[in-house]
């Protein structure tokens, strides 16, 4: 019999958004200690349970032989890049290996998944999160909808213990006596000022989807479409390098900008062609979008 | 006879426990049901238990003659409970001295709470109790000290430090003497399982008790007894005297909390302050003394002088020998609209038993608990006064009433029956579906083998294990069989045809498309313990919302309409 059995970790509900831009992690000292990503919002999650349109999966070789298949999710809020390797059971392989069949004969899947949370760090210090997904089903939109207000509401409620620290003083005895999560505290100390608005913005939009108000949530981008017709496969192919190279700068980017190898490394490793993204950087650079503030160094170029 | 009967259960518990007595393990499966209903394989995880702390850990091969290497670790995390010759650096939290009767000398000794991780502003620290045999006159609270030769002791799966007269303290940060104890008053029912606190209350019950040393060398002189405030009331035992009457009011500055079973108490001891408070708006004796009624969800194994009003909704009579002598026993259910759990009457009853169900108030029972399931104990018929008609509506049927708790209520709280709970369902295990029970025991065979009885041809079966989560809690659900077809949709034999269809697996998929990352209420009884919180759920539903209203609902809610 097992003693002292490491107790399960509960699943959260995280859209996205938070999930993505979420840049700290927490680990006990033990061997098998569960290993965390806490969010700007003080969520602290070993495990998650994300949903969403399965926007790209597909088979790669690993250096060492093995293969993985990479994919990404995408809720209303940005996208979760996961994985599933060896390491997982054999069903979630299998039923990753018919999702990218159907997905390359362009069927629409909105999937949910229960995940584990994975933090990892380059060689050049970038920091990104990603999912392992457990266990995953192919959902019904009345599902998924549910699943995305269940999502809203934990976020809200995170954003409400949030705005409430702000009147606390900094200390774990502070929190504690107000009932406020210590990771909370972790994550103000770690992420400083965070900007609520865009996490509003994330809430609105996906209560329009929700109420089944698509267009009201079409704002570009990210477009995002239940399936329910026969156009929703359109955001499969959607986000190309351009739009990845965008997003990856503004979450690098600390103020001098973020270097060209940084860019390309991160590029290639989510499966873009490096020719390519390095095409792009250049004609990025000439229409504008971004700027090279010195050389090797690229930052978005600021609007008007 | 009673041997054989469990002796498959006898041999599983002896696999754990090689040195156990197998007459009085099986002892131990008849009491379980005998005596309460628990048939064997529910009683297992319980006995176990017993005799798993019963026996001696296994001393490890090298003996005393093997060099001891000296452990230095930065956090108490990393320390198990067979480490000698610690070396670490802790926040010294409190320091109290005690008197304490050592091999007929009198000593003193020191003990308190110190924390790790002292120097990491804000970062996660951990708190174990100390008990320093030295003492060392260097140790002070709010110091920073490294502690060098120290010793893990665990006790019933709790740690602590034991600060030997060998090790050496240093001082790494003078004790800025800060007072442990804040001197804001907490509310009782706001008291920790553990810590020094400060606390204002009115003293409800105060009676002078002994403590008897179990190994024989005297007493000790203490006083027991029970503080209110309008949020609750708590049991004290104070090692000094104690002379305020009942119905003072007083303050305490400095009490230890330390549970007993799942029931938190106060204990006053030489540091501890107590002075008389002036407080005009405080509640008085009367009112408090109505408040310590307390209803099934709220009792906790090893509560001392509980009130409350109960149904009593099934008895039975046992009788039993001890000593050659014939003794009876009433055991039964009881209900109050928060829950239901068993009571043990050890009296004749003061109804008759074929007069069920009726009410009854019940003053000064005790609370034991088995496989987690609160049990009243009532000596004495005394303690029973007879009710007309109980405080709730009459007319509710508590005998199928499932109660609502939040699932965070569950998780925490004691082991329920007829509970209900909701929360997203976030893993369908591989093990769901069609399953073989070993023919004798029950117990689900891996392979056509049970893990007790060994090869097994296995009477077929049907459940769901799921894990439902909700606000960062997790508990793991059986479904029984009629639930799981129910919720299904399907009966046994569509059921077989889907999964020849599919395959095992694939069936197991089909049920994870049905459901999840979608709301579930379940209900059933709960099961709580150091492995976790598990339903045995004989209802289960899926839970339909309209998204589109709820969508709207929360626009409302948030402002955004």
């Amino acid at each position: 019999m097992e003693r002292a059995r490491i107790a399960r970790q509960p699943a959260h509900l995280l859209l996205a958004s938070e999930f993505g831009s979420a840049t700290l992690h927490e680990k006990g000292s033990g061997e098998y200690d569960p290993s965390f990503v806490i969010t700007k919002l003080g969520a602290k999650v070993n495990r998650i349970v994300a949903a969403g349109l399965l926007e790209r999966l597909e088979l790669r070789e690993t250096s060492n032989g093995s293969s993985l298949y990479q994919g990404q999710l995408r809720d209303p809020t940005g996208l979760h890049y996961f994985s599933v390797g060896e390491y997982n059971s054999e069903m979630m392989q299998e039923l990753a290996h018919q999702w990218t069949e159907r997905l390359n004969d362009g069927e629409p899947l909105l999937v949910m998944m229960t995940s584990k949370t994975r933090w990892y760090q380059t060689d050049e210090g970038a920091v990104y999160t990603s999912l392992r997904p457990e266990e995953a089903c192919v959902v019904k939109r009345e599902v998924y909808a549910n699943w995305l207000l269940d999502a809203c509401q934990a976020t809200m409620a995170r954003m409400n213990q949030f705005t409430a620290s702000l009147e606390v003083e900094p200390t774990l005895d502070a929190y504690a006596r107000t009932g406020l999560p210590a990771s909370l505290l972790a994550a103000r100390n770690h992420y400083g000022e965070v900007d609520l608005e865009p996490f509003n913005l994330n809430l609105m939009q996906a209560l329009d989807i929700a109420e089944g108000r698509i267009e009201a949530a079409t704002t570009p981008p990210p477009v995002m479409t239940l399936p329910d017709g026969e156009d929703a496969a359109a955001s499969g192919d959607g986000p190309g390098v351009d739009a990845f190279l965008l997003e990856a700068i503004g979450h690098l980017d600390q103020g001098e900008g973020v270097t060209f190898d940084t860019l390309l490394k991160n590029a290639v490793a989510r499966g873009f062609v490096r020719e390519v993204a390095e095409a792009k950087l250049d004609d990025m650079l000439d229409t504008g979008v971004l700027e090279e503030p010195r050389f090797g160094w690229f930052r978005l170029a600021p609007s008007e | 006879m009673a041997s054989d009967k469990y002796a498959d259960y006898v041999q599983a518990v002896q696999k754990e426990c090689p040195e156990a007595d197998a007459g009085e393990i099986a002892e131990a499966f008849a009491k379980y049901e005998e005596e309460f209903y628990i048939p064997p394989q529910d009683a297992m995880r319980s006995v176990l238990r017993r005799f798993q702390s019963g026996t001696t850990p296994t001393p490890s091969g090298g003996g005393s003659t093997t060099t001891r290497q000296t452990k230095k670790v930065a956090n108490l995390s990393e320390l198990t409970g067979s480490d000698r010759d610690v070396e670490i650096e802790v926040a010294i939290v409190s320091h109290n001295i005690r008197d304490q009767m050592i091999r007929g000398e009198e000593k003193q000794i020191a003990f308190g709470m110190l924390e790790d991780n002292p120097w990491e502003e804000n970062g996660q620290r951990t708190r174990w109790d100390y008990k320093d045999w030295g003492p060392h006159a260097n140790l002070a609270a709010g110091s920073i000290v490294r502690i060098e030769g120290a010793s893990v002791n665990e006790y019933n799966g709790k740690m602590s430090l034991n600060i030997n007269q060998s090790t050496r303290i240093v001082v790494l940060k003078e004790g800025v003497a800060t007072t442990v104890s804040s001197n804001d008053p907490i509310d009782i029912n706001n008291i920790p399982k553990e810590g020094y606190i400060c606390v204002v209350g009115r003293v409800l019950a105060s009676r002078p008790d002994q403590i008897h040393r179990k190994d024989g060398s005297g007493s000790i002189d203490v006083v027991r007894g029970r503080l209110a405030d309008d949020t609750g009331t708590i049991g004290f035992l104070s090692w000094e005297p104690f002379d305020h009457e009942v119905g003072t009011l007083v303050k305490v500055d400095g009490a230890q909390v330390r549970s007993f079973r799942d029931t938190p108490e106060l204990n006053f001891g030489r540091t501890t302050r107590i002075e008389v408070y002036h407080d005009a708006n405080f509640a008085d004796l009367e009112t408090l003394s109505q408040n310590t009624l307390t209803n099934v969800a709220a009792l906790r194994d090893g509560s001392r002088d509980v009130d409350a009003i109960v149904q009593i909704t099934e008895m039975t009579k046992r009788t039993f020998d001890r000593d050659g002598e014939e003794k009876f026993l009433w055991s039964g259910q009881i209900a109050d609209p928060t829950g239901r759990c068993r009571i043990s009457i050890w009296d004749a009853l003061p109804f008759d038993e074929n007069e069920l169900p009726v009410t009854v108030q019940v003053k000064g029972a005790r609370v034991r608990a088995w496989q987690g399931i609160p049990d009243i104990t009532v000596d004495s018929a005394d303690q029973l006064t007879m009710l007309e008609t109980p405080p709730w509506d009459a007319e509710m049927d508590l005998t199928n009433h499932a109660v609502d708790v939040k699932l965070t209520d569950v998780v925490a709280g004691p082991s329920r029956v007829g509970m209900k709970t909701r929360g997203m369902l976030v893993s369908v295990r591989e093990d769901s579906g069609f399953i073989k029970r070993c023919t004798d025991c029950r117990r689900v065979l891996r392979d056509g083998v049970c893990f007790d009885c060994g090869e097994n041809e296995g009477t077929e079966d049907i459940r769901l294990r799921l894990v439902v989560d909700d606000d960062g809690v997790t508990a793991a659900v059986l479904v029984n069989k009629d639930a799981s077809l129910a919720v299904l949709g399907m009966d046994q034999e569509q059921m077989r045809s889907k999964v020849e269809e599919v395959g095992d697996l694939g069936f197991v998929q089909y049920v994870r498309e049905l459901m999840l990352g979608r709301q579930i209420s379940v209900s059933g009884r709960s099961i709580v313990d150091d492995q976790g919180a598990m339903v045995l759920a004989d209802g289960f539903e899926l839970e339909e919302h309209d998204a589109q209203m709820r969508a709207s609902e929360l626009r409302t809610q948030w402002g955004w309409a």
